[in-house]
């Protein structure tokens, strides 16, 4: 009957935080706190010693994003489940925590009574955002047309392709319209057609996308 | 008259000296033709009292010898018999000398009196200027102090009281917890009291928020223009919406706060004076530099002056804003009634090698 407990792993810079934590998991049987952290090097080394079943982590750490640390355990740990628990809105950071590889996002200030929750769903396979993220999502899965099966970035047209490339090294509006010789007007109207083609809401996700994108490329080569 | 002087000045001194000598042969063969009996001694004057005025004392009354010189030549030259005695020729000559000396003093001491007021005045006029630079410049470093301190009471707020709150949360949650096997009446009142902490976690996350709304990154603006439409579109029941067709980037993280803080100010007169129910902030890239747009379809901008003496204060410091960086600040009425703030930040002439700065 008494199946070992999972183990969960805490990343935070703010000792309250880890120390609350703890006594928060470890009242529950089926729980165990195996190690905490405060820093991304620290984290990850932790978790690869420890092994966890869940990793909680802080978006804001000393010395670096939390999300280096999703990225991180993504690849090195695939067994274990990261929760996000940030201070960062949902509506900002939930959806590029998610992608980053997080099984979860809790926002520390509305849901403190479901973490326990949390950590049960992504033990058990699932992944858990708030109610209002889960409709926002879906709300943008179903606006979205026929799913394609390429990845979307193939859709993009040559000279979509080097605007896209071009933001993502950090060029702005103006410097693209120079260097591809072109008007910035044109340039607005290209990053209008990314737009929709990937489609992002605004400027600034443009922008997140076509860097994350150039960081994988450039590190896939 | 003043003018036709001023140019005369600039001219090198052996021209003007040239001219005067002209001048004074000129006069000389006027004098001649006319006939000893018209007296024109008078026009001698004209190149004496340019030489004096336009080269000094000296010169002027070497001037003023030389027209006697000349005035007494052509004299003797008419024939005249009160010429022919050499008494008579020294007075007037002595005569016509002290008038001329006496209008080259005067005139030279006129000049020298106009030359220190011109002095004066430019000192007067420099010092003024500083002072305006140096009042503009505390105004700056004021603005940017209160702005720096807000950022910094803005981020002890969220990373400090925030997490601290949020670990009494927790702590809370535990005790909801323990007390639920106990006796579910107490849990009850736990949770009642997460529930507060959480709201209170809410309350001061806004207010760092409003405190330090624009992250350090170049994409910030951006991101803080489409997180302050949707909590005010919400907060108010109205349409607040960002437009941002291509990605905008501002490197300067104070330039980045001021352009912030003028659309919210912008936002906050078209909710709160106008009434206003859909409200676009729009940024643009243009190819004389970054437009900041608000827009809304409120009653429009007020015909007279309003009353209350605070109530231009916003539009002030709006505008005052923009000067600090550089901007162009605009209120105007929309074309379908409403109000339209834009704020045109022009294209720094210098701007390479920082495309990577905002990563």
């Amino acid at each position: 009957m008494n199946k070992p407990s999972s183990k969960v792993f805490l990343v935070d810079d703010h000792p309250l935080v880890r120390e609350w934590l703890t006594n928060l998991i470890d009242q529950h049987d089926d729980l165990t706190v195996c190690g905490e952290a405060e820093s991304v090097q620290q984290a990850l080394d932790g978790i690869s010693e420890t092994n966890p079943d869940v990793a909680i982590v802080d978006l804001s750490l000393a010395g670096g994003s939390g999300l280096d640390v999703v990225k991180n355990v993504r690849v090195s740990r695939p067994s274990t489940a990261v929760i996000v628990l940030s201070m960062h809105d949902e509506r900002l950071y939930a959806e590029r925590a998610l992608r980053a590889g997080a099984r979860g996002y809790i926002m520390k200030r509305e849901t403190t009574s479901n973490i326990i929750a949390a950590i049960h769903e992504v033990l058990s396979g699932k992944i858990h955002v708030s109610p209002q993220m889960n409709a926002s999502l879906a709300e943008k899965f179903a606006d979205g047309r026929t799913p394609n099966l390429r990845s979307p970035i193939e859709q993009l047209s040559d000279r979509e392709l080097e605007v896209f490339q071009l933001l993502g090294q950090g060029f702005e509006t103006r410097r693209v319209a120079q260097v591809l010789g072109v008007s910035i007007k044109t340039v607005q109207a290209y990053c209008a057609r990314i737009k929709e083609k990937l489609e992002l809401a605004n400027a600034s996700e443009l922008l997140r996308e076509a860097v994350r994108w150039a960081e994988r490329t450039t590190a896939a080569n | 008259m003043i003018d036709w002087l001023k140019r005369l000045e600039q001219l090198p001194t052996a021209m003007i000296t040239a001219l005067t000598i002209v001048l004074m042969l000129l006069v000389g063969a006027f004098d001649y033709l006319t006939g000893v009996h018209l007296s024109v001694s008078a026009f001698y004057l004209l190149p004496v009292s340019l030489a004096a005025w336009t080269m000094g004392w000296g010169i002027g009354l070497s001037m003023a010898v030389l027209a006697v010189i000349v005035w007494t030549f052509v004299g003797s030259l008419s024939g005249d018999a009160d010429f022919s005695t050499p008494y008579i020729i020294a007075w007037n000559a002595a005569i016509q000398l002290t008038t001329y000396i006496v209008v080259v003093t005067t005139l030279t001491t006129l000049r020298a009196l106009q030359r220190q007021l011109e002095a004066r005045v430019a000192q007067r006029a420099a010092a003024l200027t500083a002072e305006i630079a140096n009042r503009e410049r505390l105004q700056r470093e004021l603005l940017e102090v209160s702005e720096r301190e807000q950022r910094r009471f803005g981020q002890d707020l969220h990373d400090g009281l925030c997490q601290h709150l949020a670990a009494t949360a927790i702590a809370g949650q535990v005790l909801s917890e323990k007390l639920t096997a106990r006796n579910p009446g107490e849990a009850k009142d736990a949770r009642k009291i997460v529930d507060l902490i959480e709201q209170g976690i809410i309350l001061s996350h806004q207010l760092a928020k409003g405190l330090h709304p624009v992250d350090m990154d170049a994409a910030g603006l951006m991101q803080a223009l489409q997180e302050f439409a949707a909590n005010t579109g919400e907060l108010h029941k109205i349409s607040c919406r960002f437009e941002c067709d291509s990605p905008v980037l501002i490197h300067d993280p104070d330039t980045a706060g001021h352009m912030f803080r003028i659309a919210q100010e912008a936002v906050r007169n078209a909710i709160k004076h106008s009434g206003a129910k859909n409200i676009v902030i729009r940024l643009d890239t243009l190819d004389e530099g970054l437009l900041l747009l608000v827009e809304d379809d409120g009653s429009g901008i007020a015909p007279a002056p309003s009353p209350q003496p605070h109530s231009g204060m916003g539009l002030r410091i709006m505008a005052h804003r923009s000067r600090m960086i550089g901007a162009i600040f605009e209120l105007r009425g929309g074309a379908q009634g409403g109000t339209i703030v834009s704020c045109l930040l022009p294209t720094p002439v210098q701007e390479t090698g920082r495309e990577q700065a905002f990563v």
